[in-house]
């Protein structure tokens, strides 16, 4: 049987323009295309402008993951100049770092992921009372009468019956590859809206420090809100209270809501166990910082890359090594000054745009040549998938304690071995589990700001680097961080104060890259070959697989 | 050069010369004020903000100023078509051959260092009239942007009248850079002003300076038909002057 | 407007068990918010309870999505009561179920079968060189997209900077001309909402005007609602009366900063800036930029990100160092100035020296003969 060319664009339910195009035989995935179709160039804008100014630019990048470019991007600056913030500003930025996973995550998995697994209509036919029982079965979260899933069944079936399907409309219902009980169905149906209703209260810690969300305020040398217990204009113990208050109800709902029904839904699709795992490599920069950004030992997100799936050996990862990471652009509409086939160290980066692919409209890429607005970063030369599952496959072959007991509950729960994680469900489990822990961190980190102002420290600010006047005229830096996509980082040059080159390497470039020179997939590529496809028109399988990742292509182009 | 035969003639009537230092005077609270707006003095404490207004104040005169300016200017206007021929508007725009050659040698004289020729103008030269046409004009651009930046601040119908330019200009930080760029105009303008009616007074030694106190200016009757023809009619100065 | 036959608002919303009562008090709680009078509630109630739901596209061109971001934060009316209740989003690709082929017949089928009534929602600017291969979308680009639809929509709306200013990919040198909205379409009403991101209530609140009334609300003449646009930050900010007193934080985390002085000196761009933050702050009330201790940095006005540096109240020159304001050039030019002038009397005194002797020697002659003309 001859191979048959899928399209599917737009990809739906993530963050930007994500066109993929597969070849089935057979009823599988032969060959696997991934192209980002929109781009911005902020890496051209960024250059000649103060690099104080540069995390307001970098956050833009992504209004989903928005403050982790500005984390990278701060980073970046005091990296390049030498500056060491105070601890308060650096428990305020892991504080924010928490809340904004604990949203992305219980975001994606409900709004994102959900309708990929969940029937909606489905869940018209449940019977109320029953989901009642497994709701009480699972969590001992308080909403759960019979009454409250009927009236929310209720809804949705007038909603349906009014003809205007709006965001539900020719979804994939009844589709073979649906698994779950009407009863889960209508379960999950409840969490999506209470979900939909929680999410904007988590990110309120990010308006307390930041102002607003999206796009909260960042600080080169610190956090822009000052500490002042006797003062109604700064954050003093009212403000500190709703944070905790926030951050307890995020914790309460991640282990109630979002974790009960992930290990609900799991055990129906144990064969996505055995299915998208793709690439045999996984890279963490690390992150949460115990003892400062200097001390990456102290991380409670270990860094290191793992090679072929080995999980007992870790390599050492650094961000200033020039043969570490580099990106390609030889299936990327770019061009570069030495040939489109070098691969170059962010520092020496260069965005130049040089579209080479079908005048629009079309209806297919040439995937022979250039493909894709991503660039394709290597680590080593070895493709790596990032992300949530990376992130704890390396804290787990670091023998990380908090990260091994997290990863064996789940593993025992849903009764599969380790190597069952190397999937699309590892995946979009190791995202919940991971969102366990950040929940209990950022219990840790609030304590710690606590105790750390009851010591008499109110310091946010180091600004000994502040004037231009006192940096060198030439610096570089990098800032390294974990976004809830994977591992992020930022390469500056600053020059004669202004910025003379800004690099972005996005979790969602390692992910959704297109191939490089040497032909070697990136993860979404590689994680699509050889799923099947019960039917051609409606790939529902395809969308699983990617979903699993949480394309973000804002982030992943830029 | 020989100046035996000195006239006096009435050049500032009382309009010119207060309009001259109610301008002068607003236009150096305006800069100051103004720069203060733009640069704060930095204080590190004080007492509770609702116990203090100086930066309000500051504020508050800026604005009387920008008013006095404004109608004081407008009226400068009118005095172009109402007041004597030294005040008359065709002072101010170059439009005739003389005056370019005039602009020339004034030039010449004053930066070339050439040496002096025989003054024929009693009221401005050319160069200054087109200099201060300059300035007329930058009058006009601070009135519109510090006033279009006001609309934003008062209810004022007369404010409003100015709300259009704002948006026309491209926002509110637009004009604001304007306005505060175009202040340095302002310092600029009166610091060669200033030197330049001394330098006059001292190298023509024709009254400049006190011209725009008590009005008049001296002239060399000798170099000067007009002031000739006048003296020899023992008529009042400035009535029988024109066409120069 | 709308072909009756379908459920209207209210009674979709009886349906799910909503009491009169519960609706008539939202009315005027919306009303409120509208900043209406009270004798507004029953045409909104009315109009609520009449009206089917209205059918809505939502597209994505060059954005980050954080407006989309921002939607879904709305307390009042709540995200799912929006989307469930109040309208039909028949395509926004951040949240629909379909992918591919199957979104793209549902958003044909709204811009077919509701032609003329539909709403149209943007998010991201549209990139217009290259022939706009910077954004594609299923194959067409975000220029053609937006015609098409732009064609049949009742009225539109502009979310956000980059829909109405082009925002951030539009900052200089703009590599892909990023264009805002309004100057790739016309023929139909289009409402900015400005903002990186808009406030979540001021999005839903602009629909809620549309929903409730059937008419765009007023608008400015930049063609923002006028109930969210029309005063600047400093106009409504609580640290206004520190401002007035001079009272300026002059470096992060200074004393002044601890105690919630202005942010002016360090580059508050409040005084410059439309937009609603101060009245009705950010995510529930909580708080908003100013008031979290770092200065507005305008994200509601059009080339905000040209008239950096952030930090400084003036933008820097282009062509110079980042510290280099008009100040500095006006200063340096004000101090050569100054030294012209005295290099010019200096000169001046040299050069012309012997002839001013000569005039001073000429006035000794007229002192000494009490010249003809009898002076004083
Ligand atoms: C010689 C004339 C003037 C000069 C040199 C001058 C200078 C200045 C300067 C330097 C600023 C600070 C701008 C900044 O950095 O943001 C300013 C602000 C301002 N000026 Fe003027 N100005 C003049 C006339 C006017 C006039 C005629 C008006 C009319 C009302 C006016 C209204 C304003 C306003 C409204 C502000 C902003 C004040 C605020 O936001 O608090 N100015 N001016
Ligand atoms: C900030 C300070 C000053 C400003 C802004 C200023 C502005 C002006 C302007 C606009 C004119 C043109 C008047 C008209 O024809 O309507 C003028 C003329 C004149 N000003 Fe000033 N002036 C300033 C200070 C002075 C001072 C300190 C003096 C003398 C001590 C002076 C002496 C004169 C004289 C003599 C003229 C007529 C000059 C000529 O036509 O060549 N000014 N000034
Ligand atoms: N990929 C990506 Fe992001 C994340 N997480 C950022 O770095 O989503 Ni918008
Ligand atoms: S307006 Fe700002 S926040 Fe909204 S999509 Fe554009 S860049 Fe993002
Ligand atoms: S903080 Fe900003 S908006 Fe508030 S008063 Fe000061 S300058 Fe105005
Ligand atoms: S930066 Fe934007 S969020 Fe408000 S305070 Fe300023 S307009
Ligand atoms: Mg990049």
């Amino acid at each position: 049987m001859a191979a048959k060319r899928i399209v599917i664009d737009p990809v739906t339910r993530i963050e930007g323009h994500l066109r993929v195009e597969i070849e089935v035989k057979d009823g599988l995935v032969a060959d696997a295309f991934s192209s980002g179709t929109m781009v911005r160039g902020l890496e051209i804008i960024l250059r000649g402008r103060d690099p104080r100014d540069a995390w307001a630019f970098a956050e833009r990048t992504c209004g989903v993951c928005t403050t982790v470019h500005a984390l990278a991007s701060v980073r970046s600056v005091e990296d390049a100049l030498g500056i060491v913030i105070p601890p308060n500003a650096e428990l305020v930025r892991n504080l924010m770092f928490c809340a904004q996973y604990m949203q992305d995550h219980v975001v994606h998995f409900y709004h994102l992921h959900a309708l990929d697994w969940v029937d909606i209509v489905s869940a018209l036919k449940a019977d109320p009372i029953k989901t009642s029982e497994i709701a009480k079965s699972i969590s001992s979260w308080p909403k759960t009468s019979p009454n409250y899933f009927a009236e929310v069944q209720k809804r949705i079936g007038n909603f349906v019956a009014s003809g205007q399907l709006g965001i539900f409309a020719k979804g994939y219902w009844g589709h073979p590859a649906m698994k779950l009980p009407p009863e889960v169905n209508l379960l999950a149906v409840t969490h999506y809206l209470e979900a939909l209703e929680w999410q904007k209260e988590i990110v309120k810690v990010h308006t307390v420090f930041g102002g607003k969300n999206p796009h909260p305020n960042y600080l080169v040398g610190g956090a822009p809100c000052s500490l002042n217990l006797d003062e109604a204009n700064a954050i003093n113990a009212e403000r500190l209270a709703l944070v905790g208050k926030l951050l307890a109800e995020a914790k309460t709902f991640v282990e109630q809501v979002y974790i009960p029904d992930l290990l609900a839904i799991a055990p129906f699709y144990t064969d996505w166990a055995s299915i998208g795992g793709g690439l045999r490599n996984y890279m963490a920069y690390g992150d949460l910082p115990k003892n400062g950004f200097g001390d990456p030992s102290k991380f409670k997100f270990p860094r290191g890359v793992l090679l072929d799936r080995d999980l007992s050996k870790v390599y050492e990862v650094d961000g200033h090594d020039p043969r570490q990471v580099t990106e390609a652009i030889s299936h990327s509409w770019y061009e570069y000054s030495d040939g489109d086939q070098a691969a170059r160290h962010p520092w020496e980066g260069e965005t130049k745009f040089n579209y080479t692919g079908p005048q629009p409209p079309y209806e297919q890429l040439n995937v022979e040549g250039k493909y894709s607005w991503l660039k394709t970063p290597r680590w080593n030369g070895h493709a790596m998938e990032v992300g949530p599952l990376a992130r704890l496959l390396v804290g787990y072959a670091s023998g990380n304690a908090e990260i091994k007991a997290v990863v064996d509950m789940g593993l025992k729960k849903l009764n599969v071995p380790v190597t069952a994680l190397f999937s699309t469900l590892g995946r979009t489990a190791a995202r919940g589990l991971e969102t366990i822990l950040v929940a209990n961190w950022a219990q840790e980190f609030y304590g710690d700001l606590l105790a750390n102002i009851k010591n008499g420290d109110t310091r946010m600010f180091n600004g000994e680097k502040w004037e231009p006047a006192t940096w060198p005229t030439k610096a570089r830096g990098v800032g390294l961080t974990e976004a809830p996509r994977g591992a992020l980082a930022h390469w500056i040059v600053i020059e004669d104060e202004k910025i003379a080159n800004y690099q972005l390497v996005v979790p969602s470039t390692w992910n959704a890259s297109p191939r490089d020179a040497k032909g070697q997939r990136s993860a979404y590529e590689a994680s699509l070959i050889g799923t099947p496809i019960a039917d051609p028109e409606k790939p529902l399988e395809v969308l699983r697989t990617i979903h699993s990742f949480d394309p973000c292509l804002a982030c992943a182009v830029h | 050069m020989q100046s035996t035969s000195l006239g006096r003639v009435y050049v500032w009537e009382i309009p010119v010369r207060l309009y001259h230092w109610l301008n002068a005077l607003c236009i150096v609270v305006l800069c100051i004020t103004g720069y203060l707006i733009g640069q704060p003095l930095a204080i590190q404490q004080a007492s509770e903000a609702s116990f203090s207004y100086w930066f309000g104040w500051v504020r508050f005169i800026h604005f009387v100023a920008a008013y006095l300016f404004l109608f004081n200017f407008a009226f400068r206007i009118y005095w172009g078509f109402a007041g004597n021929k030294y005040a008359g508007w065709k002072n101010f725009i170059i439009y005739r051959r003389k005056q370019l050659k005039e602009i020339k040698d004034v030039l010449a004289v004053d930066i070339l260092q050439a040496d002096n020729k025989p003054i024929e103008t009693i009221g401005h030269n050319a160069m200054a009239g087109f200099t201060y046409f300059l300035t007329f004009l930058a009058f006009l651009f601070q009135c519109l942007t510090g006033f279009g930046l006001y609309a934003a601040m008062s209810k004022s119908w007369f404010a409003q009248l100015f709300a259009w330019i704002v948006p026309l200009m491209g926002g509110d930080f637009a004009v604001r850079q304007w306005h505060h760029a175009f202040m340095w105009f302002f310092i600029l303008f009166a610091i060669v002003h200033v030197y330049l009616v001394f330098y006059h007074d001292y190298v023509e030694g024709r009254g400049e300076i006190s011209s725009m106190g008590g009005g008049w200016k001296f002239i060399d009757k000798e170099h000067h038909p007009v002031l000739k023809k006048q003296d020899s009619d023992k008529a009042g100065p400035a009535s029988a002057a024109n066409d120069i | 407007m709308i072909a009756t036959s379908r459920p209207t608002i209210w009674e979709h919303a009886q349906s799910r068990g909503v009491s009169r009562r519960d609706c008539l008090s939202a009315c005027a709680w919306m009303t409120a918010m509208l900043g209406l009078p009270a004798t507004a509630v029953p045409e909104i109630t009315k109009a609520l309870e009449t009206k089917p739901r209205l059918p809505v596209v939502w597209f994505h061109f060059q954005e980050c999505t954080c407006c989309s971001e921002s939607f879904i934060r709305s307390s009042h009316p709540a995200v799912a009561d929006i989307i469930l209740d109040k309208i039909s989003l028949d395509y926004t690709e951040t949240l629909q179920a379909a992918a591919g082929h199957q979104a793209e017949e549902a958003l044909h089928e709204t811009m077919t079968k509701y032609k003329g009534e539909y709403l149209m929602l943007v998010e991201g600017s549209i990139p217009t060189a290259a022939n706009g291969v910077y954004c594609c979308i299923g194959g067409r680009t975000a220029q053609d997209i937006v015609q098409e639809a732009a064609a049949g929509a009742k009225a539109v709306i502009a979310w956000g900077s980059c829909a109405c200013n082009g925002c951030v990919q539009a900052a200089k040198p703009n590599p892909t001309r990023a264009t805002p909205l309004h100057k790739i379409i016309s023929g139909v009403p289009i409402i900015k909402v400005p903002g990186c991101p808009p406030i979540a209530e001021v999005m839903t609140g602009t629909i809620v005007h549309l929903l409730a009334f059937d008419r765009v609300p007023q608008l400015d003449g930049l063609g923002r609602p006028k109930a969210f646009y029309s005063r600047r930050v400093h106009d409504t900010c609580y640290r206004r009366p520190n401002y007035d007193a001079g009272l300026f934080v002059n470096s992060f985390d200074d004393e002044n900063a601890k105690r919630g002085y202005c942010l002016y000196k360090v580059g508050c761009r409040g005084p410059v800036t439309y937009n609603a933050c101060g009245v009705m702050r950010w995510n529930g009330g909580v708080s908003f930029p100013i008031q979290s201790g770092h200065g507005c940095i305008g994200c509601s006005e059009a080339n905000f990100w040209d008239n950096g540096p952030f930090y400084h109240h003036l933008p820097s020159f282009p062509g110079f160092g980042i510290e280099t304001t008009a100040d500095n050039i006006g200063l340096a030019v004000g101090a050569a100035t100054v030294a012209g002038v005295a290099a010019h009397a200096v000169v001046t005194n040299i050069r012309k020296r012997h002839l001013i002797r000569e005039e001073m020697k000429t006035s000794e002659d007229v002192k000494d003969g009490r010249a003809e003309q009898g002076g004083e």
